[in-house]
């Protein structure tokens, strides 16, 4: 019975996939009488479907060897695509993470879009997500995770602009689709090259061949590049982190989901892939490289920031720099277990702040205050959620931050000193996003801030009850260290960064005495942070301008030049036509000339080799 | 005597009718011009005939044709002149240019 539950886990992605098509009747031009709700509880009922079965199905693999299927989808010639699925005990567990946090987002939505008419789209959007990201984690093909990745661009573009009357949504829309484009298309230049070179895109085979393969640095090098430029326009790293940011102007429950597992859907497949990256000591160098700049700058940018749903981006493109990190040093499973932990908490945060929002209609951190008093429950799960996020014992991301730090201390001991800075500066930024959102007097936005509705506080408290069970969790699956295994010179500056970074935080923003808002001495360098480093100015001037430039010219090009030859064809053509009419002079006497010189030429022109010689026979 | 001078008489001949027929402004100067033409096209036939066909002389007999054609082409060509000048009261080639472009 529980085997038929494992060996039928590719239904999962089905049952969201139902959903989103039994949703789409209920959008306000088909069924016009009754109202969209039925939309949101289709999907939520399918997805809790899918939860249950992938929960029974993980009861069932547990222990077990991973098993595999595979799908012929194309045969062609001499290629032959396979659909492989792996039914392991992580994927499953994967399969549990997206379709619980799916659940919890789409209850959350429930009271969330209240007032809203647009549930078939936005539930057909999310199911999308779903059943997506559940056909990305248990497929074992890099092709197919390439199709996915790209479905789930496009599923980014459609729930970004769900709200498609706002300009800001609409550019934001624009952003998110094109950063994550560029990235993904490199990502095909590496699917593509990676064909003829290992001869399967079948991940398990790929690291068998990753084990003995011989090929070029180079190669190897440009192949490892490009395999990586999808994951970072993905999980949103330096320098394709902009759509994030923007992404922000999404419907909040949406903003759930990206937050904890769409940019986990590329460092899934960077963890998969790394046996291939490991092949490269360049690739690994730049994803450490790229990881450790996004985590510093994405946790300094968070704390300049005052729009709360922004603040809390930033801090997701820093821990997904930590899963970058992760896998350049060759921990794919510190790296998962870091996904896991940080989804939790992750999504803890954002269902607090979107309660928050939902009711205090502002997300300027400068015009909230005194919340703790009257929203206890919001404050406690933000609490619970940020001390997950960081290294805070016993809670979950500490585990996976001081393994990652143990494993990076003999080898990279300057990666664990930006581990423990990337981890003070969370500590400080969510410190004073609950500072002021929580702490202080009440400002005039905030003065009458009720509770908020059942949808919205069930899963963000049962979020919470999972976070706090979660070292348990861990501890019954054997992955933590024992105490006297752990290694206290990483994990001491951990927790006291954190400590520091969370103190000195609530110390300034708690402290009636410094004045608000904060004014670094030198204003520049908060600029310098509060607008992302400059970014959006910075693809205008490069990219942008390039690109722009470069149409620009292309098009003058075809306007004028392609054009133009042809046109000129015509044109000279025409003004032949019009010159050479006045030949007909009306002159006979012209007439008469014509005909003259044309049969002397012609006379000439026939007569020319006879007169030639006739100078021959009259000379002797 | 020799047919060469004979033929670049002739050929001078036509050269003035050609000069002739081109730059005169009066319509009648224009068919003189022309009779010019047929006649050094005459000589021509005379001189082929007199010194290359002395027995058949073809030449002579188409000499005739060419001065009979020549005559009724004149006078069809003055009754032209004719018909022209009593529409626009002038002989004046240059007044005659209205089938133009």
């Amino acid at each position: 019975m529980q085997q038929m539950f494992s060996e039928t886990i590719w239904l999962v992605p089905l049952y969201a996939l139902i959903g989103a098509v039994l949703a789409l009747p209920w959008s306000p031009g088909i069924i016009r009488q009754t109202g969209p709700r039925p939309a949101g509880y289709i999907n939520t009922l399918m997805t809790l479907l899918a939860f249950v079965h992938s929960l029974f199905a993980l009861r069932a693999i547990w222990h077990q060897p991973p098993q595999y299927l595979s799908i012929n989808w194309l045969h062609a010639a001499s290629l032959n695509i396979t659909f492989d699925i792996e039914i392991s005990s992580v994927t499953v567990g994967a399969l549990i993470l997206v379709t619980g946090l799916n659940l919890l987002a789409q209850i959350y939505a429930i009271g969330y879009l209240e007032m809203d008419w647009g549930w078939a789209r936005f539930y057909s959007l999310l199911a999308l997500f779903e059943a997506g990201m559940c056909t990305l984690v248990i497929c074992n093909s890099l092709f197919f995770s390439y199709v996915i990745l790209e479905i789930l661009t496009l599923g980014t573009y459609l729930l970004i602009g769900f709200w498609f009357n706002q300009s800001l949504v609409v550019t934001g829309a624009r952003d998110a689709f094109l950063t994550k484009r560029v990235g993904d298309l490199i990502l095909l230049m590496g699917v593509v090259a990676l064909l003829p070179l290992a001869g399967t895109w079948n991940y398990r085979e790929l690291a068998e061949w990753a084990t003995t393969a011989t090929i070029d640095p180079k190669i190897a090098t440009l192949l490892s590049l490009a395999l990586i430029a999808g994951p970072l326009g993905k999980c949103a790293q330096f320098p394709l982190h902009l759509w994030l940011d923007e992404a922000m102007e999404g419907p909040m429950p949406a903003t759930i989901l990206r937050n904890t597992i769409i940019v986990s859907t590329g460092a899934w497949v960077l963890i998969k892939l790394q046996p291939v990256l490991a092949l490269s000591p360049v690739a690994s160098t730049v994803m450490i490289g790229i990881g450790a700049v996004t985590a510093i700058g994405a946790g300094l940018i968070a704390i300049a920031q005052i729009d709360i749903k922004r603040s809390l981006s930033y801090s997701v493109s820093a821990y997904m720099g930590l899963v970058f990190i992760a896998v350049g040093t060759q921990q794919d499973e510190t790296a998962l277990r870091l996904l896991f932990t940080y989804a939790i908490a992750m999504a803890i945060l954002v269902m607090s702040i979107g309660g928050i929002v939902w009711n205090n209609i502002t997300q300027d951190l400068t015009q909230y205050g005194g919340l703790w008093s009257r929203r206890p429950i919001s404050g406690i799960c933000y609490l619970v959620g940020a001390a997950s996020l960081v290294a805070f014992p016993p809670l979950g991301c500490f585990w996976s931050l001081t393994e990652m730090a143990d494993n990076l201390w003999n080898t990279h001991p300057w990666l664990v000193g930006v581990l423990v800075a990337v981890n003070g500066l969370t500590a400080f930024s969510v410190t004073r996003e609950f500072s002021l959102i929580f702490g202080g007097k009440p400002k005039p936005m905030t003065v009458r801030s009720p509770e908020a509705l059942w949808s919205l506080v069930l899963p963000m408290t049962i979020a919470m009850g999972f976070a706090l069970h979660v070292p348990i969790l861990l501890h019954q699956w054997n992955l933590l260290p024992e105490w006297e295994n752990l290694n206290l010179t990483v994990a001491t500056p951990l927790v006291i960064s954190t400590l520091v970074g969370a103190g000195g935080s609530a110390f300034i923003y708690l402290n009636d005495k410094i004045a608000k808002p904060i004014q670094l001495k030198p204003k520049a360098v908060q600029d310098f942070f509060a607008y992302d480093l400059y970014t959006a100015k910075l693809y205008r001037v490069t990219i942008i301008f390039v690109v722009g430039l470069v149409s620009q010219i292309i098009y003058w090009f075809d306007r004028y030049l392609v054009d133009g030859i042809i046109n000129l064809v015509g044109l000279v053509t025409i003004f032949s036509g019009e010159s050479l009419k006045y030949n007909v002079s009306g002159q006979t006497q012209f007439y008469f000339l014509s005909i003259l010189l044309g049969v002397f030429l012609f006379v000439g022109v026939v007569c020319f080799p006879f007169l030639s010689q006739l100078h021959l026979i009259i000379s002797p | 005597m020799q047919l060469q001078y004979c033929l670049i008489l002739a050929a001078a001949l036509f050269c003035i009718g050609i000069y002739g027929l081109i730059t005169s402004r009066n319509a009648v100067r224009v068919l003189m011009s022309i009779e010019l033409m047929l006649n050094a096209v005459n000589l021509n036939l005379m001189g082929f005939s007199n010194f290359l066909d002395p027995s058949a002389i073809k030449g002579q007999i188409f000499t005739i044709f060419v001065i009979t054609v020549a005559a009724a082409e004149a006078a069809v060509g003055l009754a032209i002149i004719l018909a022209i000048y009593r529409n626009r009261e002038t002989v004046d080639m240059e007044q005659f240019n209205l089938l133009k472009w």
